[in-house]
Formats: structure tokens, C-alpha cells, sequence
């Protein structure tokens, strides 16, 4: 029998560990939920090809189409992505600085598009809910910095998107999101057009630069061993060589061996080709080797605009990215996309069939041996 | 109608659990046993309350008792309260000659409710019946109920359509006194008045 | 009729020589009543429900006890008490009661009773409201008790007179049985008289009522002796009798039901000059001088009766050593000329009958026949049991499928007998996965909680209803406490025996003579035994959702979930809404992506209907009973309900 709509997720995504914990199939319908790290589906729709089959960055992603209905051009297999400008940068503001990872940059953007009416809200993920980070609406300054820092667990956030797309209140939302998430958002504008009144309310997309994400409820049992949860302050993975996971308690610093955490490492991520969210309106990571800064790749029109106007109202400070600073950053880039791919053509041992990506064979074979 | 010199009479009262057929056998057979007749009356109960298929089988004759089940094609009257029920029973036990009341209102299937099957419609159920049967009378008995307030009255009023098609040897009056000993005194005008519509309803399809 | 006889005759009429028009058991409650019976005991079940269901609303006028017992075990040795001091009694039951009866009987074939002891079991044949079907005879033959089968309506209430007198005369209870079509159809009855009886009771304490202790094979043998005078007593019974020829053609044995059905096959036929009926009332034992009778004036023998091939093969037994050399043709259950499943009806005795007498029979024109089938094939669905609308245990089963889901760990649900027991269908979601008897749920769930140690991991729930928790389960209960089984049991209570007709049980305040009683409280049961008890109310779905998936993270031992909640059929339909529901049309996605028809095709209740013409979800206001659980369940929130005072 063939497989559809809903059946083929659970089956070609879910159950082949595929899943991202995206949430772009959740906060839709009663059938798809987000609960405690995994997707689950309650019920059976049996519609053949709903929002949720469209929507999965997992299940059929021609980058070609979804590039060009973002960025007008075709993808191209390099190590960044389509990029307008590269800086490093960090808030002006010492509380974002202080609440915030690395330079504080995406909470400080956020903040300044809600000031500004770029936005209307944001879709943030809220480091603890029972330990369990989700995806959480924010309107003002003050809620979003209540959601300031990196969480390191795969949260579905986009879940949060679509429910708040969905009972209309909002209509120009900004969402911050890893590569997966990001590349979902990106997905839905290729979706039939009776399946956009979601992507219509998405008024920006702030990627932030992701090697991999833990899965929720083991990582969260993992940690609530060390430590109570309600002190962490942040998390942080530095960079190399230091190998660590440092956690900050309001009583200290706890650095556990980055090699006791990866095994809680999600599977999913194992064929994953993006670290920089490739298809975000501005991707944002930590500016290797600069403490206190973060890297900022701006790749739209909308994106630039947002960070010329942050340059002029002086929110940010902003400078050059050091070259050997840039070629690290495309190196690691590089190798995370090329090991994502042998991953995928290792799973399915045949290197015409790369599972969820729809892309000319030929050109990645090129570029897997370039 | 040439069941009067009919014996045994086969009537078979069929719907949905919960909807009220035993009510009518009872009292359909309550009155002829008043009359001299000897009736059989087959019934289920237990499981089939909860929305399955119920039938009566009434055997009405003045000579001897027979069995509480009606043989295969020697259903005479067919009283539905349930239109497709009406139909099931007519395939099961009907004859050319089977003469058929029914309820219109359907009460759908789960496998209705859920989408896996299809109600049939109305006009496709009524083509059957009459493909089967000699006779037969529709009537919205539930949606009359449901106008006097009481959704629960369609099978009296479908008794009333009974009685009134002078199909039984039943006298009208001899069973409206029937409803004195079953009904309380609450109870009985709309009742009285439930039955007398079914009558004046089936009165006024035949002519 | 008298001016003040104006209301319906009931099992109580004083009115010798009326006749009347009776269930087949309410006949039995009759002819017990005109022999003065005493104590009336039972637990529901159909087709014996109705036997206390009519003596209790009489109870006060005749002075009689009538229990709705907690099993009918315990029903039985109520009613046995009585009868061993002096008190006549009956006890009634279905097939599967008298498996749960089977030890207490066996004592009491060996002591014996002193006043009349008449126990009446119903068997259901075609299992039209059991999960099996069973021939009780067989129990008659292996404890050696006289066992009757009413033929006719008016046999059912004279027997039952008579199975008193009979269960005194040789001083051992009577068993009278019989099936759904007699127990529950109805037919002419002519009343008898009503005796005026006082008791004085007296348990004689000169005697010892045991069998006796290291020597029960003696009383063994004195129970064969006692067994062959009843026989011999047999013989002259006005219960037997033959109608037919001579040495006919074919010669039909019927017991119970078979006695109607075979009249009419032979009136229907016209064969009633080529075969006779011999009409068996005393089943057992078999009178075997006038069944020897009538077997050797026919070579051709065909049984009719339910449910197994009991009469053919007592029959095949006797004449295996009858007459040296001949050899009969025996045809019946064991041949498959009566079908040895499901009940009997006219049309399967009707077809073996004219089968052996070489007749053609065709109960209808071939091209009929033809549309028939036609149109029932294409238009004519089956109609599957579900929940009534309003039923707690959907809104239950509902929850319960959604926390297993989220739980994630392949949870087992285990369970029994009771309008329940749909949790095995679509109706109920196909979340219960067992049942066997009644309380079995609990039992084989403690069981399964107690397989950790070789490495189950899959979470173990156990649905129960009010009525089946006392009956059986306790004992499961407290094995469980003592031997700490991992388990969840979830008490649905919604105040009732509900699927035999809301008889009351011990955890409900009134008696069955509708005295207000004292309530056993289950809460308090639990907490005795050490499980820890919540209580949740199934219509909200959410709540008892979360609730289920709290207790699904605990780990030793039971834990016990009540779901409380009345069940929708106490209040009619119309009356007793707690809410006036409506689906807001304009907010109804239907079968767009986001919906996709959830309450109608996966929540499945009959109050919602799917208008295939607008494309929306409606409420049929003729079978909602403003339960309001849809309001919940509906993703977009496009139910509406209004609470109603």
C-alpha cells in the first residue's frame, strides 16, 4: 500500500531517525505532536499530501526550488551559502551582553525589530520547561531577553510558529531558528499556495550557525544528575581545542568532556549538510577564536536592511571579519556539509539516492570530490 | 388487504437499540392476546442496545403458538423504525407481497460516522423497499416526535401508522386503551396524541 | 376488564385462569411465585437478568428477599441457605454464571437441599450478548442433577412450578434451563393460582450438611442411586410427549426452543404425516424406557435443540446397546444437518427436515432471492455496536489511547466483561487488548506486572467496571497488593450495572427491592488494601489524559484511576443534557489539512453527524445527549457549548 501524507513521515522521516525535532509538521493539527523530544503522531489523516508533508525539512527538499523562491537564485554546493556580507559583531547594550551568547547579536536584532515594528513578535525557544526547551512567543524587549541564550536541545519551535501563524493574532513574525528549522520555513514558500497562510505572517528569519543539537528528555535527565535546573544561568560549548560542555550555576562553573555528551547527540543530525543555516534572512554563530563576539552572515535584501538600520541606530557594534577568522569559519562549514552527505549516501549506499535531498546528483558528486 | 384471512400473521417490528420496538410488540401483543389470539414474540436484548439491530418478531395466529422467528420470506408486515433497518429486514425475511412502514429518519452506522462506509441515500433505500414489497408507507415519524418536543414518541407514532393501515386485526379504540395500563397519567395525552398523528398520517398516505 | 385493573398485568396478578402475555422468564418469576418461592437471588446476565429484575419489584407484596448478589456464586448460596432451612428458593443465571456457581453446586449435589432449590440458567445460544456460547446440560450430567427445559411459554412458568416440587421430592436442587428465545421472546400464558405461604425456618443443627468427609464416593454412589429414580420418575412426566404417526419416515427429538421451531417446520413442510415429534421436557436424566419408545419405531433420527449435541449424544448412548444388530441413522448438531454454531432458527430445521425427507424447499422466488441479495450487498451496511453518545467509557478510551500514545512504551490494556469491553472494537478505539471472564482483566494484568524480572518493559492498565469489581476482581486486587504487581487498574464507575439494565451492586446506595442499603465504598477498599486511589472525570479528557499519563510514570505496585462518571442512559435522551452543543459551521475545517474530520471519523461519536452536501460536521440533536466532550475535542475549537442548568 502506498504510503502517504502523514504515514510517510512517520515512516520515511520519523522512524528512519531522520527527525529533527524541527516542529515544522506540529502545531497544525491534532494529528502531529512534539512531545518530550519526540514527534509522535496521535492519529491517522488520511490526507495524501497535507501541510506537514510539504512543511518537513526531512521528506523531499528540492534546494534548487526553495533557494530561488528565497533568494531568486539556484543553490549552489559551497562551503557559506548565498552571502551579501560577513562582520563580526556584538550589542552595544551590557545587559543583552550580559544575558546573551557570545555578543548578545540575535537577542539585540530582535529586540530592535519588535522596537521598530519590523516585526510583530518572535518565536524564540525557551531554554527550560521542565527542562524541555520549546518554542515561545515573545512581543517585547523584556521577553525576549528572558529567552537569551543557547540551549544546545533540539526544540519544536516551528510548532510554536504555526500555532501563533494560525489563530491569526500575529502578522509579521520573526523566528530564530537552527539550520533544520530555517530550512522548514524556507520549505513551506514552495508549498502549494492554499498551504502558505502560515509562511504569509513570517516577516524574518534569524539563523544561528549548529554542528549538531541534543536529543531533550535523555540530555535533560543527563544533566539534572549534576545539577538542579532552575540554577543554570547558560550553557556553552567553546570552541576548539577546548572539547567541554561548560555549564554556568548561579553557585559556579561545571565543564563536563564534550565526549560524555555525544551520545546524546540527536541521529538526525548525523545527515545534516547545513551549519550555517543557508537559508535565513541573517545566520548568526560565535565568532571563533573573538570572545564576546559573534559572526553575522547577512544573506537577503530584508536582512541587510535590518542590520543597516541596527548600524545606524548604533545597536550594534560591527567590524571586518578577520580572512583567517572567515577561512576557518568556511572550513568547518565545508566539512560538515561534505561529511552530511557521505553520511546520507552511506545510509542509503547508493549516491544517486541522497534521502531527503532533491538536488542534481552529478554537481554533488563534483563537489563531494572537489 | 387480504391479511385478514392470513394465518399466522408475520409482523416484524425492527430499528435501532434503544429506539422503542419492544414498547410496540408489547403492546401490539398485549391487545390481540386480549382478542383470543395466540402470539410468539422473538426479541433481543443485552449488546444489541448499544446501536445495533434489533427486530420483534410478532406471530399472530388464532389457532396455535408458532416459533419466536419468522422463516426466511414470510414476513407479512414490515414496521421500521429505522429506514435502513427496514430494509435489512425486508432482504432477510421480506416476499413480493410484504407490506412495509417505515420511519424515514436514519440513525447512521459507526462505520457511517467514522467515514468508511456511506449512508445510502433516502431515495436509494425507498427503491429498494418498493423493489421488494408489495406496499409501502415513508414516514418522518422522528421529525413529527421531535416537533412535539419528545424524540422518544416516533415509535408510538409509528404505532399509530401501524394500527391505522388496518393491516392487523387490531381495533383502534380496544388499543388505545392499552395505553390507560401502560403509560402514566402524565404520560398518556401525549402519548394519545403521539398515536392518533400516526394514524392520521398513514390515513392520509393511502388515499 | 374490571375498571380497577386498569394498568398492565404484571408477574403478580391475582387472576387464576388469565391469560396473559409473558416473557418466557417472566413466566419462570410467575410459576416460582405460584409455588410460593421465598428468596430470589441472582447477578445480571443476559438472558436471566429479568427473573430478579421482575421478583424484586413484587418482593414487599409476597414478603419475599431478593438480592442482587455480588456474584452469583454468592447468589447461589443465598438461595441455598434458604432452601437448607426451610425456605424455597431460586437463583438465576447465564451460562457463564453458572461456571462462576460450579464449585458451590457440586457441594450442594452432594448434600442435597430441604425446601425446593430451583436453580434457572439462561444460556445464550448464538452468543447474542456473551463472548461464548455453552450447552449448561453438560453441567447437569457431570454433577448427576435432574435438569428441565421449557418447550413453550406456558411450560416455562408451569415447570418452574413444578421443578420445586420435584427439587423436594428427591431432596436435590432442580435446574431449569433454558435459551434467549424462550427466556426473552413471549407468548400466552395462563395464569395460575397464587398461594398464601408463611415460612418458619429453622436450620436443623442435629444434621451435618457436608459431604462427608473422606468418604465422598460413597455419597457418589448414593448420588447414581438417587439419580436413577428421578429417571424412573421421569418417564411418566406430562413435560414428555409425542405428536405424529406411527412409525413415522423421520423421527425428531427437540428439547428447549427445538419443540417450536420443528412443529412449524413440519406444519410448513406439510410433512406432519411423515414425521413425529418426540417433545423432551426432562432432559435430564434421560427417560430412557420412552425414549427407547419412540426410537424403535424409526430408522431416521434428527435432533433439534441447543446449543451442543447433548440429547444426540445421550440418545446415540442409549441405543448403542438397545436392540442387538440395528443400527439407526442418527442426523443432528453432530452431522452439521443443525448447524452446531450459532442459534437456531426455523429456516436451518425447515431445510434439514425437507434435506431428509427428499423435499425440495424454496422459501422464496430465485429472482427475489437474487434482488435481495443484490441490495443487500450494496446498500445495505452492517451495523456495528458503539458507545451510545454521551458514554463516559469513549471520553475514557479516548484519553487512555492518547496517553499511550504519548507514553510511547507500547502500554498493555487488558479487561473484561461489560458495555466496556467495546474498548476491543473501532468504537473503542481497539485499545483493549484481552478479555476473558469477568474480573479477568485484573488478574491477568497483576500477572503481567509481575514480569519485570524476565524483562517486560511495556506498561500494564486494566479497565473494570463498578459492577465487575466486586463480582470478581477483589480477589485479582488483592493478590496484587500482597505480591506488589506493577500495574494501573482504571474502575470505570458510572453507577451501574449498565449493560444488562443498571442493577445495583454493592457500591451503589440502594437494594434491589429499591430500599436504600449501605454503600461499599470502593475509595476506602483500596486505601485498606494500600493502593493509592485517584479520581477523575472522564469527560474531561484532557485532565484524565494527563492524569493517566502521571500514574503511567509511577512504578510499584497497583495503582487505581476511577473514572466517574454516570452513565449516559440513566437520564434520557433530551433530559439531563449538561450542555446544548453546536458546531460553528464557519469554523469547521472539516476535511481540509488541520482537521481532516476529527471528531466525526477519528473520535467516531453518533451524536455528530457529516454532511457530505455542506462539508461541515453537524450535531444530530435526535441521538446528542449534550455530554459536551466534543467541544473538547475539536481542533479548532468550532464545537460550542452552552451549559445547561
Amino acid at each position: 500500500m502506498e504510503l502517504t501524507g502523514c504515514k510517510e513521515l512517520e515512516t520515511k522521516v520519523i522512524q528512519e531517525n531522520l527527525c529533527t525535532f524541527c516542529g515544522a509538521c506540529t502545531g497544525m493539527c491534532p494529528y502531529f505532536i512534539a512531545y518530550k523530544g519526540r514527534v509522535i503522531l496521535r492519529d491517522t489523516c488520511n490526507i495524501s499530501q497535507g501541510r506537514c508533508h510539504n512543511f518537513c525539512p526531512r521528506l523531499s527538499v528540492d534546494f534548487n526550488d526553495v533557494h530561488r523562491a528565497i533568494f531568486g537564485t539556484s543553490y549552489r554546493w559551497d562551503s557559506l551559502g548565498n552571502v551579501l556580507e560577513v562582520s563580526i559583531a556584538r550589542s552595544s547594550d551590557n545587559a543583552i551582553r550580559s544575558k546573551g551568547q557570545y555578543g548578545g547579536v540575535v537577542t539585540a536584532l530582535i529586540s530592535f525589530a519588535l522596537k521598530e515594528g519590523f516585526i510583530d513578535s518572535a518565536i524564540l525557544t525557551c531554554p527550560e520547561h521542565d527542562g524541555l526547551p520549546e518554542g515561545t512567543l515573545a512581543t517585547t524587549k523584556k521577553e525576549v531577553l528572558l529567552h537569551a541564550r543557547s540551549s544546545y536541545i533540539a526544540a519544536p519551535t516551528i510548532g510554536a510558529f504555526n500555532s501563533a501563524a494560525q489563530s491569526g493574532k500575529k502578522e509579521r513574525m520573526g523566528v530564530v531558528g537552527t539550520p533544520c528549522q530555517i530550512l522548514a520555513l524556507a520549505h513551506m514558500r514552495v508549498a502549494p499556495s492554499d498551504m502558505q497562510n502560515n509562511v504569509k505572517k513570517l516577516g524574518l528569519t534569524i539563523g544561528l550557525f549548529c554542528t549538531w543539537a541534543l536529543s531533550s528528555e535523555e540530555f535533560i535527565g543527563f544533566l539534572r544528575e549534576k545539577v538542579s535546573l532552575s540554577e543554570i544561568k547558560k550553557v556553552d560549548i567553546p570552541p576548539p581545542p577546548a572539547n567541554v560542555f561548560e555549564i554556568y550555576t548561579t553557585s559556579g562553573r561545571i565543564s563536563v568532556p564534550l565526549d560524555e555528551i555525544r551520545r546524546f547527540i540527536r541521529p538526525a543530525c548525523t545527515y545534516c549538510t547545513d551549519m550555517t543555516a543557508e537559508f535565513a534572512d541573517i545566520s548568526i554563530g560565535a565568532a571563533e577564536g573573538i570572545e564576546g563576539w559573534n559572526t553575522v552572515l547577512v544573506r537577503s535584501e530584508k536582512g541587510a536592511e535590518l542590520l543597516n538600520k541596527a548600524k545606524r541606530k548604533k545597536i550594534l557594534e560591527i567590524h571586518t571579519m578577520p580572512a583567517q577568522n572567515l577561512a576557518h569559519l568556511q572550513e568547518a562549514s565545508l566539512l560538515k556539509k561534505k561529511r552530511g552527505l557521505k553520511n546520507i549516501i552511506q545510509k542509503t549506499g547508493n549516491a544517486d539516492d541522497l534521502l531527503y535531498l532533491k538536488a542534481d546528483t552529478k554537481t554533488v558528486k563534483e563537489f563531494l570530490n572537489g | 388487504m387480504n391479511l385478514k384471512r392470513r394465518d399466522p400473521v408475520n409482523l416484524i417490528i425492527t430499528g435501532v437499540g434503544g429506539q422503542g420496538n419492544i414498547l410496540i410488540s408489547r403492546l401490539i401483543g398485549q391487545t390481540l392476546v386480549d382478542e383470543g389470539y395466540s402470539i410468539t414474540i422473538g426479541e433481543t436484548y443485552g449488546a444489541s442496545q448499544r446501536g445495533g439491530s434489533v427486530a420483534s418478531h410478532v406471530r399472530i395466529s388464532k389457532k396455535t403458538a408458532y416459533s419466536p422467528l419468522t422463516p426466511e420470506g414470510r414476513a407479512d408486515v414490515i414496521l421500521g423504525l429505522e429506514p435502513l433497518e427496514s430494509l435489512r429486514i425486508l432482504t432477510l425475511f421480506g416476499n413480493e407481497s410484504s407490506f412495509v412502514i417505515t420511519n424515514t429518519r436514519s440513525i447512521h452506522t459507526m462505520a457511517v460516522v467514522t467515514g468508511e462506509a456511506e449512508y445510502p441515500r433516502l431515495e436509494t433505500i425507498k427503491e429498494g423497499i418498493s423493489r421488494l414489497s408489495q406496499k409501502a408507507w415513508y414516514i418522518d415519524a422522528s421529525k413529527m416526535a421531535l416537533d412535539m418536543g419528545m424524540p422518544l414518541l416516533a415509535n408510538i407514532i409509528m404505532t399509530g401508522a401501524l394500527v391505522g393501515a388496518g393491516l392487523l386485526p387490531i381495533d383502534k379504540d380496544r388499543f388505545k386503551d392499552r395505553f390507560r395500563m401502560n403509560f402514566k397519567k402524565e404520560q398518556l395525552a401525549l402519548n394519545v396524541k403521539a398515536f392518533e398523528m400516526g394514524i392520521a398520517e398513514i390515513t392520509q398516505s393511502t388515499n | 376488564m374490571a375498571k380497577g385493573e386498569e394498568k398492565t398485568l404484571g408477574i403478580d396478578a391475582n387472576w387464576p385462569g388469565k391469560v396473559v402475555l409473558l416473557m418466557g422468564i417472566e413466566a419462570i418469576a410467575r410459576g416460582a411465585l405460584e409455588a410460593g418461592v421465598g428468596v430470589a437471588t441472582a447477578y445480571p446476565g443476559t438472558p436471566s437478568s429479568e427473573l430478579v429484575d421482575r421478583l424484586s419489584k413484587v418482593a414487599k407484596k409476597f414478603n419475599m428477599y431478593v438480592e442482587w448478589s455480588v456474584n452469583e456464586k454468592v447468589a447461589l448460596e443465598i438461595a441455598g441457605a434458604a432452601s437448607l432451612s426451610g425456605i424455597r428458593a431460586i437463583s438465576a443465571m447465564k451460562q457463564n454464571g453458572l461456571s462462576v456457581a460450579l464449585d458451590f453446586l457440586s457441594g450442594l449435589a452432594y448434600t442435597g437441599i430441604k425446601k425446593g432449590l430451583v436453580l434457572m440458567v439462561g444460556d445464550d445460544a448464538g452468543a447474542l450478548s456473551s463472548s461464548n456460547e455453552q450447552d449448561s446440560r453438560h453441567i447437569a450430567r457431570m454433577l448427576d442433577l435432574p435438569l428441565l427445559e421449557p418447550a413453550t411459554y406456558q411450560e416455562a412458568k408451569d415447570m418452574a412450578k413444578w421443578a420445586f416440587e420435584l427439587s423436594e421430592r428427591f431432596s436435590t436442587v432442580c435446574i431449569l434451563r433454558s435459551t434467549t428465545r424462550i427466556l426473552h421472546g413471549r407468548g400466552n400464558v395462563t395464569l395460575g393460582e397464587l398461594p398464601e405461604t408463611t415460612y418458619h425456618p429453622r436450620f436443623d443443627t442435629s444434621q451435618i450438611c457436608a459431604p462427608p468427609m473422606g468418604r465422598a464416593s460413597k455419597s457418589h454412589a448414593a448420588l447414581h442411586k438417587k439419580l436413577e429414580e428421578i429417571r424412573r420418575f421421569h418417564e411418566a412426566s406430562p413435560f414428555n410427549a409425542y405428536v405424529g404417526p406411527e412409525n413415522p419416515e423421520l423421527l425428531l427429538i427437540t428439547s428447549g426452543t427445538g419443540w417450536l421451531y420443528t412443529a412449524e417446520a413440519l406444519k410448513t413442510l406439510a410433512a406432519e404425516k411423515r414425521a413425529g415429534i418426540l417433545k423432551l421436557g426432562t432432559t435430564w436424566p434421560l427417560p430412557h424406557n420412552l425414549v427407547s419408545k419412540y426410537l424403535i419405531q424409526a430408522d431416521k433420527i434428527l435432533f433439534v435443540e441447543e446449543v451442543d449435541a447433548f440429547l444426540e449424544a445421550a440418545v446415540r448412548d442409549l441405543a448403542a446397546d438397545l436392540v442387538p444388530g440395528r443400527v439407526w441413522r442418527f442426523f443432528g448438531k453432530s452431522t452439521g444437518h443443525i448447524s452446531p454454531f450459532g442459534e437456531l432458527n426455523p429456516n436451518i430445521v425447515i431445510g434439514a427436515i425437507a434435506n431428509l425427507l427428499d423435499m425440495t424447499y424454496r422459501p422464496r422466488k430465485s429472482a427475489y432471492q437474487k434482488e435481495c441479495d443484490r441490495i443487500a450487498s450494496l446498500y445495505v451496511p452492517s451495523r456495528d455496536l458503539q458507545f451510545c453518545a454521551g458514554c463516559p467509557h469513549r471520553a475514557m478510551y479516548w484519553s487512555l489511547k492518547d496517553a499511550l500514545r504519548l507514553d510511547g512504551r507500547d502500554g498493555v490494556v487488558t479487561g473484561d466483561i461489560g458495555c466496556y469491553s467495546m474498548g476491543q472494537s473501532p468504537a473503542g478505539y481497539s485499545q483493549m487488548k484481552t478479555a476473558h471472564g469477568m474480573g479477568s482483566g485484573v488478574g491477568v494484568a497483576s500477572g503481567l506486572g509481575k514480569l519485570k524480572q524476565f524483562g517486560f518493559s511495556q506498561p500494564v492498565l486494566t479497565v473494570c467496571g463498578d459492577s465487575t469489581f466486586f463480582h470478581a476482581s477483589l480477589p485479582a486486587l488483592v493478590n496484587s497488593a500482597h505480591n506488589e504487581s506493577d500495574f494501573i487498574l482504571i474502575l470505570l464507575d458510572n453507577s451501574g450495572t449498565a449493560m444488562t439494565g443498571f442493577q445495583p451492586h454493592p457500591g451503589i446506595d440502594r437494594n434491589a427491592i429499591g430500599d436504600s442499603a449501605p454503600k461499599v465504598d470502593a475509595v476506602e477498599l483500596c486505601k485498606a488494601l494500600g493502593i493509592p486511589v485517584t479520581i477523575v472525570d472522564p469527560y474531561e479528557v484532557k485532565q484524565t489524559r494527563d492524569e493517566f499519563l502521571r500514574i503511567l510514570k509511577k512504578d510499584k505496585g497497583p495503582k487505581v484511576v476511577i473514572c466517574k462518571r454516570e452513565c449516559v442512559l440513566i437520564r434520557a435522551t433530551g433530559k439531563g443534557a449538561l450542555f446544548k452543543v453546536k458546531v460553528n459551521p464557519e469554523k469547521c475545517l472539516g476535511e481540509q489539512c488541520g482537521c481532516n474530520r476529527y471528531c466525526t471519523r477519528v473520535f467516531g461519536c453518533p451524536g455528530i453527524r457529516w454532511d457530505r452536501d455542506t462539508k461541515k460536521a453537524e450535531i444530530d440533536e435526535a441521538v446528542c445527549s449534550g455530554c459536551g466532550v466534543c467541544a473538547h475535542v475539536c481542533p479548532q475549537s468550532a464545537i460550542d457549548r452552552e451549559a445547561l442548568s
